[in-house]
C-alpha cells in the first residue's frame, strides 16, 4: 500500500526517503504506571533517570522505514487535562496499567474508557501494556481485560487491540535490553498503522490541520485579553 | 554530539532563568545557591550562581523580569541547556501574560529543543493555581517540540526546588 514507486526500480534511497512514514504513538496511563519507564525500556535506554512526568516527554525511533515519535504524556490526575490536546497527531495509542496495584484498576478502568470514546481516537490501534508483571500478584491478561472492561471498551470504538503483559523495568543485554512483551506489542501497533497509514495519516493531518486553526485562534483571544488587561493597569501594549 | 563533547568532561550546564518581574526568580536562585533571601530587590540586570547537583555543576543566569527589561532576555539565549521559566501560581490575572513571553520565547531559534522547566511558584499561597491549569493557562500543551515538565515550589520556604533541578540533570544527561 502507498509504496509502489519502489516496485518500479527507483533508487531504493530515494524511494525509502520519499516514503518516510511520520507516525506518532500516544503513551498515556494513570501516573506511576510505567509509561516513562516503557518507552525507555523500547529504545533501550538507561531506566536510572526516570521520574514522575508533569508534562510532556518524546521518545523518538524509527521502526521499518518510520520515523516513531511517542509522546509521553504524564498520567497524574492533575495533569491528564493535558492529554486532549495531543490525541489529534496520534497514529496509534499505547495505555499503561500497573497491573499490580488492583486499589487503582477501577481508576484505570475509567480513564481508559473516558479516552477512547473522543472522537479523535476512535477507531485507532491501541497496545494496552500489563505492566509490573515481576511485582507480586501482578493480574495477567484475562483479568486486566475482564476488570478494565476492554472488550466492551474496544468494541465499542471500534479500536483494534492488542494486550501484552509485561514488566518494564526488565533489562536483558542480550536483547538489547528490551522486554520482549513490549517489543511485540510495538511490532503489532506498527504493522497495522503501516497497513492501515494512508487512511489514518489522512485522518492525523486533517485533525491537525483543524487544531492549529484553533490554536490560532485561541492566541489571538488571548492577545486581545492581555491586551485589555493592561489597559484596565494603565499600561500600553506597546513600549 | 556536540552538546556531550562540550558538557560531558567537565558535566556544566548553562540554565537560564526567565520569567515575569515578582515571578520569584532572585528568590529561587539564592535558594538554590542556599544563601539569605530576605533582602531581595527587583533586579535591574542579571545574576549568576553555581552550583552543584548531581554530580553537574549548573551555571544559573537569573535575569531581571520588569517589562522594560524583557527585550533584553535575548542576549543572553546563546548555548542554554535549559530554559527554567518560572510563574507566580498566584497571580492569576498575569498567567495568560506570562503564557505569551513564554511563547515568544519558544519561537525563538537560539532556544529551539532546548528542554523547558517551570517553576509554578508561591504554591504557598492560597489561591494558588494547580498544574493543569497552570499549563493550560500558559499554553503548554502546544508544545511538542521539546520535553517539558511543571514542578511546583516554593521559592521561599525551598520546597519542590531541588526536585526541578534533578529533573533539568536528569533530561539533560541522556542527550
Ligand atoms: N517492579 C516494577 N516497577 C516498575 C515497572 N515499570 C515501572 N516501574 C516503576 O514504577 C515507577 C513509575 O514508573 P514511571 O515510568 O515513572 O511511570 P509513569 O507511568 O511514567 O508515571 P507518570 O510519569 O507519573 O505518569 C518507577 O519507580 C518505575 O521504576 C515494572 O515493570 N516493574
Ligand atoms: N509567598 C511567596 N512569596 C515568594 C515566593 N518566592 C518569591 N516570593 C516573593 O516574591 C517577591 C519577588 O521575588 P523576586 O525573587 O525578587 O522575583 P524576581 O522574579 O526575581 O523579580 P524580578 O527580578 O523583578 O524579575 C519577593 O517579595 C519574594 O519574597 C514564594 O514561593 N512564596
Ligand atoms: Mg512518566
Ligand atoms: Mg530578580
Amino acid at each position: 500500500m502507498g509504496n509502489c514507486c519502489s516496485r518500479f526500480g527507483l533508487p531504493k534511497i530515494a524511494s525509502s526517503k520519499s516514503h518516510l512514514k511520520n507516525v506518532v504513538l500516544l503513551l498515556v496511563g494513570l501516573d506511576n504506571a510505567g509509561k516513562t519507564t516503557a518507552a525507555k525500556n523500547l529504545i533501550g535506554e538507561s531506566l536510572e533517570t526516570v521520574m514522575s512526568t508533569v508534562g510532556f516527554s518524546r521518545v523518538s525511533l524509527t521502526h521499518q522505514g518510520c520515523s516513531v515519535v511517542i509522546y509521553d504524556l504524564g498520567g497524574g490526575p492533575k495533569i491528564r487535562g493535558i492529554w486532549h490536546r495531543y490525541f489529534a497527531d496520534a497514529h496509534g495509542i499505547i495505555f499503561v496499567v500497573d497491573a499490580s496495584d488492583v486499589s487503582r484498576l477501577e481508576e484505570s478502568h475509567q480513564v481508559f474508557a473516558n479516552l477512547l470514546s473522543h472522537e479523535k481516537l476512535e477507531g485507532k490501534p491501541v497496545l494496552l501494556l500489563a505492566n509490573k508483571q515481576d511485582c507480586e500478584g501482578a493480574l495477567d491478561e484475562v483479568d486486566i481485560v475482564d476488570l478494565l472492561n476492554v472488550e466492551a471498551v474496544v468494541n465499542q470504538h471500534r479500536c483494534p487491540t492488542i494486550v501484552e503483559m509485561c514488566s518494564a523495568t526488565t533489562v536483558r543485554k542480550s536483547h538489547n535490553k528490551l522486554d520482549p512483551a513490549i517489543r511485540n506489542g510495538f511490532r503489532w501497533l506498527m504493522n497495522y498503522i503501516i497497513r492501515e497509514y494512508s487512511d489514518l495519516n489522512s485522518r492525523v493531518e486533517s485533525d491537525m490541520a483543524v487544531q492549529r486553526k484553533q490554536i490560532e485562534q485561541e492566541k489571538k483571544e488571548r492577545l486581545e485579553r492581555i491586551r485589555k488587561a493592561r489597559e484596565e493597569r494603565g499600561e500600553s501594549m506597546a513600549d | 554530539i556536540l552538546r556531550k563533547l562540550k558538557s560531558q568532561p567537565d558535566k556544566e550546564l548553562r540554565l537560564l532563568l526567565l520569567g515575569l518581574d515578582n515571578a520569584g526568580k532572585t528568590t529561587l536562585l539564592k535558594k538554590l545557591a542556599s544563601e539569605d533571601i530576605t533582602h531581595i530587590t527587583p533586579t535591574q540586570g542579571f545574576n549568576i550562581k553555581s552550583v552543584q547537583s548531581e554530580g553537574f555543576k549548573l551555571n544559573v543566569w537569573d535575569i531581571g523580569g520588569q517589562r522594560k527589561i524583557r527585550p533584553y532576555w535575548r542576549n543572553y539565549f546563546e548555548n542554554t541547556d535549559v530554559l527554567i521559566y518560572v510563574i507566580d501560581s498566584a497571580d492569576r490575572k498575569r498567567l495568560e501574560e506570562t503564557g505569551h513571553e513564554l511563547e515568544e520565547l519558544l519561537m525563538e531559534d537560539k532556544l529551539a529543543n532546548v528542554p523547558l522547566l517551570v517553576y509554578a511558584n508561591k504554591q504557598d499561597l492560597l489561591h494558588a493555581a494547580p498544574a493543569s491549569d497552570i499549563a493550560e493557562g500558559l499554553g503548554l500543551h502546544t508544545i511538542k517540540d521539546r520535553p517539558w515538565q511543571i514542578q511546583a515550589c516554593s521559592a521561599t520556604a525551598g520546597e519542590g526546588v531541588k526536585d526541578g533541578m534533578e529533573w533539568v540533570c536528569k533530561n539533560i544527561k541522556k542527550k
